[in-house]
């Protein structure tokens, strides 16, 4: 026995005290009332039967007194918070991982397999010895306890209202990670993972997990494996035509048997295209669909079967995604005269084209708020306070330095990867003459002839403006005779105005979203899918947030808002069929075991009952003269 | 009103304390005993108190009976009409003709005085009544006072007119002293030797037994009668709790738990004592009449006495 509660000192020395008192006060005589009678002996006729029973009078105030003590020893034996010493060493130390990823929103077990695992954490917190400590945390993209090591069943009972499911996959191995560091320096300690095993490998970028000395036990929720969902789903518009878009999305079916779907494809809330299909046991059908309009902002997939149902995971028959907003740009073409640019410039319907000559530069250039201006074979003495695109600089005003003439020079080195040389195919234009280009530190070199060593297409910043200058005259090259030339000049407009073809149409959840937002503003406002707002911090002019939900967002940061929209997007999350195992490395998980319903050990609760019960019994002696 | 005390364990002394009334006889109660002369007077009517017939044969002018003569009777009672025709020598006998002695024995231990008196007042009343009885009728009336002894006593009083001087001997009898019948009693024989009639006044609340100064009336030739004065209450205590109780004359102390069961099981030992008292004085042919306290007085005199056969 050990006592938890006040040492044994400390209670020995209450007892002898308070003892002492109860002593006293049975020693005590009892001073009694005095009154007269006319004639004792009447009395005495009464206290004759007393009289005969006095030893018995005696044991009984004995045993009142006895009973005082007992009551005293017990209330400071509950002070004491006894505990079996094999329990109080032995107590379990258990983390439990509630998965509040996607799959668990499904309903093939009722209400879902959220609820199922709740409640069967609820019956293990229930179950918990006196020794035993328990953690509860939610698994998603993120690990979140719910609160601390506790043998509290009702506050334990508590944390588990807070769960609630997301839109997320689970990241099984920061779980665990999370469950060891809680579990290290704990004997007897148990890893309890609910979830319907749709985890995946428990491993991450520092490894494998190992679990140490902690156990790991699984409680296998859920039931069907019927599922079909939207697995991909992203959107763009045509560089060249950009009232125009395609749609690529991506439809799995998890399950064991065929699956007659009917998919929705809604712009701006209006249907665009609607398409049934049949999915084979474990398909993953890809659908594209080009050259589609109608829509000006947002696209919606719906998956339903054909016959009305809904399969058992709803989440993931929807998807979202966001077109990139149009504006016209506004661009000052400073030129002779070019028909190769012009014809290049009318491509875009959305750019508003201002042609001046080199002499009107300086009278258009303050009337307007240009996005862009392109200098054709003319470089003015500064820099305009806006894009610009130079084509063949010459002069001290052009942004890079221009070198010597190049014979013959070819695109040997391109940086690919830049927006501007998207869907671009330079290597095998040809120029006449060109002229090196010298960069100043910050540019980035985009073609570069003689092997990398002279530069020929620059792009870069001066002034807080964009600029990029190509080192040769177009018309000097079979260049404007090919695809690239409009891409290139449209691509270069573009990244002038930040409107990019790649444009990322969705967000995925569980992710870390790091969204872009005005350098001035510390903190922005995220309106959620479910309508509600929440304050998000941003950190080096980006709004930082993790998505649980998916649906459309409204981040406003200062006075701005964007909308932005995020996906499931997850095959493994749509595979919601339970596994019967869970395995971490080669450990495969236990069934849980030594909870048992219904038994406490805090003895000091049965101590404190069995001393309300004696001072009931005293109560009702005393009251019914028994023991006075 | 009942006094609260602040120290509850300390003895209230003034319980025991012999109460003083200057108005126990006021008109009220003067009518009372006018009106109770007249039936009295009534019911006595042909039934000479004061000229008692007696066993013994005196200067009556009732005839009783004949003897034989023997030397030395008064010629004057020899039937001279008896010795013509029959020659034999018969002396008439003729009835005594005596007043009554009658003594009020009045019970002033302190247990009569207990509570608020209420036994000593209506003791005190009934006194009175039957001593103006007696003394309208002519008979010696005397009083005594006793508690364990003969405490005072009123000399043996003959007429109405000296009713006050029974009022001023009760008015100054005060409560006080345990009760000792047998002792009492054996004193007041001593010093009567006139025997009569012996109405014992008293609560009979007697530790020694009430039997023995009774018996002690009865074996000296008196004729005893007994008013049991009962106040009810005595039977209802208002008490409850601890307590220590202690005999208002005595001074024996007893613990005691009073609960109702124990105030009912008092209630029926109260009643025991008081049915004992009566089938004591049943089996030994003494008066007797509880006189409850509860009682109208002039109930008690005119009604209850003439029925338990006292007063006719």
């Amino acid at each position: 026995m050990i006592f938890a509660g006040l040492p044994l000192a400390q209670l020995v020395a209450i007892f002898g005290a308070v003892g002492f008192g109860v002593l006293v006060l049975y020693i005590l005589k009892l001073r009694r009332r005095v009154a007269a009678v006319p004639f004792s002996p009447l009395w005495e006729r009464i206290l004759r039967d007393k009289e005969a029973t006095t030893l018995f009078s005696k044991l009984k105030r004995l045993a009142s007194m006895l009973l005082q003590l007992a009551l005293l020893a017990l209330l400071v034996l509950a002070l004491g918070d006894p505990r079996a010493a094999e329990s109080l060493l032995a107590g379990r130390t258990v983390v439990v991982l509630i998965d509040a990823s996607a799959s668990m929103q499904a309903t093939d077990v009722a209400p879902n397999r959220l609820a199922v695992a709740k409640e069967e954490v609820r019956k293990l917190a229930r179950a918990l010895g006196g020794a035993d400590r328990m953690l509860v945390a939610q698994m998603d993209a993120m690990v979140t306890p719910l609160g601390p090591l506790s043998s509290d069943t009702s506050s334990l009972e508590r944390q588990l209202e807070g769960i609630h499911a997301t839109d997320t996959r689970a990241d099984f191995a920061r779980a665990l990670r999370f469950a060891t560091d809680v579990l290290r320096g704990y004997d007897r300690s148990e890893i309890v993972v609910v979830s319907d095993g749709a985890l995946g490998e428990a491993s991450d970028a520092s490894g494998p997990v190992h679990l140490g000395h902690a156990s790991l036990s699984y409680i296998k929720v859920g039931r069907d494996a019927r599922n079909v969902g939207i697995t991909q789903f992203s959107v763009r518009r045509y560089p060249l035509d950009k009232s125009r878009y395609e749609v690529m999305l991506e439809l799995t079916n998890t399950g064991p048997d065929d699956e007659d779907v009917e998919l929705q494809l809604l712009g701006d809330g209006a249907l665009v295209d609607l398409t049934k299909l049949r999915l084979r046991p474990r398909e993953r059908l890809p659908r594209f669909y080009p050259q589609l309009s109608g829509a000006s902002r947002t696209l919606e997939a719906k998956l339903a079967r054909v016959d009305g149902t809904h399969d058992a995971l709803p989440a993931d028959d929807r998807a979202y995604a966001l077109l990139p907003e149009r504006r016209r740009a506004r661009v000052l073409v400073v030129t002779e005269g070019d028909t190769y640019l012009d014809a290049a410039l009318l491509l875009d319907e959305y750019l508003d084209v201002t042609d001046v000559t080199p002499k009107g530069y300086s009278a258009a250039i303050g009337k307007g708020n240009w996005d862009a201006v392109i200098f054709d074979r003319v470089t003015p003495a500064e820099w305009p306070k806006t894009n610009a695109l130079y084509l063949d600089p010459r002069g001290g005003g052009a942004p890079v330095r221009v070198e010597g003439e190049l014979k013959q020079p070819s695109f040997d080195k391109i940086e690919r990867k830049h927006p501007i040389l998207r869907f671009l195919a330079l290597d095998d234009v040809n120029v006449a003459t060109g002229r090196r280009l010298v960069p100043e530190s910050g540019d980035k070199v985009l073609g570069a002839a003689d092997r990398g060593a002279s530069p020929i297409l620059v792009a870069g910043t001066r002034g807080g403006n964009k600029f990029v200058a190509l080192g040769f005259d177009v018309r000097d090259s079979d260049l404007p005779l090919r695809v690239a030339w409009p891409l290139f000049i449209l691509n270069c407009i573009d990244w002038f105005t930040n409107e990019d073809a790649q444009y990322l149409s969705s967000l995925r959840t569980g992710d870390i979203w790091r969204l872009p937002v005005e350098a001035s503003v510390t903190q922005a406002l995220v309106k959620r899918p479910d309508g509600v707002s929440q304050p998000v911090p941003v950190h080096e002019g980006r709004a930082v947030l993790v998505g649980e939900q998916s649906g459309f967002y409204e981040l406003t940061a200062g006075d701005e808002t964007t909308t932005f929209a995020a996906n499931l997007l997850d095959a493994s999350e749509s595979a919601i069929e339970p596994k019967d195992q869970l395995m971490v490395g080669s450990t495969t998980a236990g069934a849980v075991a030594g909870f048992r319903p219904g038994v406490r050990r805090e003895i000091w609760i049965y101590l404190l009952l069995v001393a309300a019960l004696l001072s009931a019994i005293e109560w009702a002696t005393y009251h019914r003269r028994v023991t006075v | 009103m009942s006094r609260i005390s602040i120290f509850p364990w300390r003895r209230d002394k003034k319980a025991t304390q012999p109460l003083t009334d200057d108005d126990l006889f006021d008109e009220e109660f003067q009518r009372k005993l006018d009106y109770l002369a007249l039936v009295s007077r009534r019911v006595f009517a042909g039934r000479l108190r004061a000229e008692r017939r007696t066993k013994k044969s005196g200067t009556g002018v009732e005839f009783a009976d004949y003897r034989e003569y023997q030397p030395g009777d008064d010629f004057r009672y020899l039937d001279w009409n008896v010795y013509q025709r029959f020659d034999r020598l018969l002396v008439r006998l003729f009835e005594e003709e005596e007043d009554l002695a009658i003594y009020l024995i009045l019970d002033t231990s302190a247990s009569m005085g207990f509570g608020e008196a209420k036994k000593f007042t209506y003791a005190k009343k009934v006194c009175a009544a039957l001593a103006y009885v007696g003394l309208a009728n002519l008979d010696r009336v005397s009083i005594v006072t006793t508690s364990d002894r003969v405490l005072d006593r009123m000399p043996e009083t003959r007429s109405k007119a000296r009713i006050f001087k029974v009022f001023r001997f009760l008015r100054e009898a005060a409560t006080n002293g345990r009760t000792d019948l047998e002792d009492a009693m054996k004193t007041f024989v001593a010093q009567h030797k006139r025997r009569g009639l012996a109405v014992l006044i008293s609560d009979l609340y007697d530790p020694r037994g009430f039997e023995k100064g009774i018996n002690v009336l009865r074996y000296n030739k008196f004729d005893p009668f007994v008013v049991h004065v009962v106040d009810p209450s005595d039977a209802r205590p208002k008490l409850h709790g601890d307590l220590l109780v202690y005999d208002c004359e005595t001074g024996d102390e007893r613990e005691v738990t009073v609960t109702a069961k124990v105030l009912q099981r008092f209630a029926k030992v109260h009643g025991q004592y008081l049915a004992q008292i009566e089938r004591y004085c049943a089996t030994h042919q003494v008066p007797y009449i509880a006189a409850s306290v509860d009682v109208a007085f002039d109930e008690m005199i005119l009604r209850v006495f003439r029925r338990g056969g006292f007063l006719r």
